[in-house]
């Protein structure tokens, strides 16, 4: 039977459909045109301004401080939270489990309102704090259902084995469990990582006075700037991403 | 894992700290990026010794949804003037004091008197933005500054015209010597024949694909805002711009301070500030619009101020007008628009 190249053309499409666009982003951020309609030469101009503005610098520690932190968290009460789901099945459970799917489906600019709401009717000073607990609430379910993935392959007699064999929970759990899921770990750390990275909605509704972060910088952009630094910036984002991907990988390598 | 969980309290709690951190002589702008000369604003902390920091949005809609769920903190925004109106409207603004600002005088009122707060009861002018027509010089020929440029058969399918109900009717009513903000029903027809008319010799009803098309040299003539133009303009030599003699659409954007404002005193003293002749001058300078301040204006360049992307002709602005809220009145828009874009 002949194979059919159907599969290999779709592959090459998707591929292309994803990737084009950075590579139109890449090479406009060294167009001396200011809106990227033709090509009028080579500059690094874009670069020089963006490193020269001081609100940008300001905006990206913004982002870089929430996204660190806000993955940091969120790992923690994910892998958590993932574990209970697969631990026990009670009815209480099934409601957690739909709890944390929620906000998965739910419209970001739903959760934006409402978060918003919520923290001024607890009177709480909106700034990074208020962008962290968002963060942190988006993020918690998507580390929760990569690693709910990672246990359902998990053989929990292996644990038990180890109790038997005279390990204490702690130990079982550092030695058998946290190994097992380190990739799904990652994993969703890294999406929860990128995720508060782009924010872009949420964001907007629960920042406040001196928390603004870069995609809020970004958008706000839109009306005076140019979009040749914004152009520059997302290629230093991109690379950013790629850098934090390579390296994470690389560690995982080295435990395995 | 401890060490994750200890770092993960530590960031928490570091954030809690810096969050509630000291506020004290700080004043919280809310504008649009690259709104404002940065020079001008370290000016302003180094003369009343203050911290002035900067946040950001990206629409009248957003900010209104955002600060009518609640959100305070800020001590000055800038709308536009239909959203200040609006905001007004809505409890969300203060009145303006006007004593606690000398450099109010220097505002152009009769510029204002057009405008939808014309005793600037609630708001202060920062800058003025129009409508108009930029083109190709080398594609177009016999230009003619009207907006008979879109009857025009030759430049059939290189053209666009704004996708905003009110800036395209509006030009239509002008163009058959009517006012924006009609709401007489036969006017109106008589403006969607026109736009109909129009239609079929424009590509489409765009803002930013058709900026980029005019850049690239795919459109030859565009409905567009100033601020849009003189951006485009200034990377290609080819490109003018022109208000259309029969008048065209104004706006500005306001100063204007939140009822949550904590620190009025200091956002009063940034107004007047910014208001100062020579201030307005260098914020001018930075984003290229034209501020109705009269004193400051007489600081420009010869060059500035005859740059029809900046300050349009007298007689065209003697003609031109302010796009108002039409309440109820509204819907005849939006019912002309929906006819406008099913047909053929």
């Amino acid at each position: 039977m002949k194979r059919s190249r159907f599969p290999f053309y779709m592959t090459i499409a998707i591929l292309v459909f994803f990737y084009l666009p950075i590579v139109i982003v890449f090479t406009q951020s060294f167009n001396a045109s200011r809106f990227g309609g033709t090509w009028k030469g080579f500059t690094f101009d874009w670069y020089f301004k963006l490193f020269s503005d001081k609100n940008i610098w300001h905006a990206f520690s913004n982002t870089l401080i929430i996204a660190f932190s806000s993955t940091a968290v969120s790992v923690v009460l994910g892998t958590l939270s993932a574990f209970a789901l697969y631990k026990y099945k009670t009815k209480l459970q099934i409601t957690h489990n739909i709890l944390v799917y929620l906000p998965l489906v739910m419209p970001d600019i739903l959760m934006g309102i409402s978060l918003l709401l919520f923290f001024v009717s607890l009177k709480l000073e909106l700034g990074l704090f208020t962008i962290l607990l968002a963060h942190i609430t988006f993020s918690i379910s998507y580390v929760a259902m990569v690693v709910l993935g990672r246990f359902q392959d998990f053989d929990y007699s292996i644990f038990e084995a180890a109790l038997d064999l005279g390990a204490t929970w702690w130990t079982a759990v550092k030695k058998i469990m946290i190994p097992y899921l380190m990739p799904g770990i990652a994993a969703g750390g890294l999406l929860a990582f990128t995720l508060s990275l782009d924010d872009f909605v949420i964001t907007f509704f629960v920042s406040g006075p001196d928390s603004t972060t870069l995609p809020l910088y970004i958008y706000s952009m839109m009306r005076h700037g140019s979009p040749s630094v914004i152009n520059a910036l997302s290629v230093i984002m991109v690379l950013f991403t790629f850098v934090v991907v390579f390296i994470s990988k690389k560690l995982l390598e080295v435990k395995e | 894992m401890k060490k994750v969980l200890l770092a993960a309290a530590a960031a928490a709690l570091s954030l809690l700290i810096i969050s509630c951190g000291s506020k004290k002589n700080e004043l919280h702008v809310y504008n649009w990026a690259d709104y404002m000369n940065p020079a001008v604003i370290e000016k302003f902390e180094k003369e009343y010794n203050c911290k002035v920091v900067m946040n950001y949005f990206d629409s009248n809609e957003a900010l209104y949804a955002k600060l009518k769920a609640g959100a305070s903190g800020y001590d000055i925004l800038f709308p536009t003037s239909y959203m200040s109106k609006l905001m007004f409207e809505q409890k969300m603004i203060q009145p303006i004091d006007h004593s606690k600002l000398k450099n109010l005088k220097n505002i152009d009122t009769k510029f204002i008197q057009k405008g939808l707060d014309p005793e600037m009861k609630y708001s202060v002018p920062y800058m003025m933005t129009f409508t108009g027509i930029a083109y190709n010089t080398k594609k177009v020929k016999n230009f003619r500054a009207s907006w008979s440029m879109f009857d025009r058969a030759d430049l059939a399918g290189r053209m666009t015209l704004l996708n905003d109900l009110r800036e395209v009717i509006g030009a239509a009513l002008k163009f058959n010597g009517y006012e924006y903000n009609s709401i007489d029903d036969k006017e109106l027809e008589t403006a969607m024949n026109t736009v109909i008319k129009w239609k079929k010799n424009i590509a489409k009803f765009d803002v930013d694909e058709a900026k980029r098309g005019l850049s690239s040299g795919e459109f030859f003539l565009i409905q567009v805002y100033n601020g849009d133009a003189l951006q485009l303009i200034s990377e290609n030599p080819d490109l003018a711009f022109a208000t259309p003699a029969e008048g065209t659409t104004l706006s500005q954007d306001d100063f204007v301070i939140p009822v949550t404002a904590k620190n009025t005193d200091l956002a009063y003293k940034f107004i007047d500030f910014m208001l100062n002749p020579e201030n307005s001058k260098t914020n001018m300078e930075f984003v290229y619009y034209l501020s109705p301040n009269i004193p400051a204006q007489k600081l420009m360049s010869e060059e500035f101020l005859t740059d029809p992307a900046i300050n349009p002709p007298k007689a065209v602005l003697d003609k031109s007008d302010f796009l108002k809220d039409l309440g109820e009145n509204n819907s005849k828009y939006s019912v002309t628009w929906d006819k406008i874009k099913s047909s053929n």
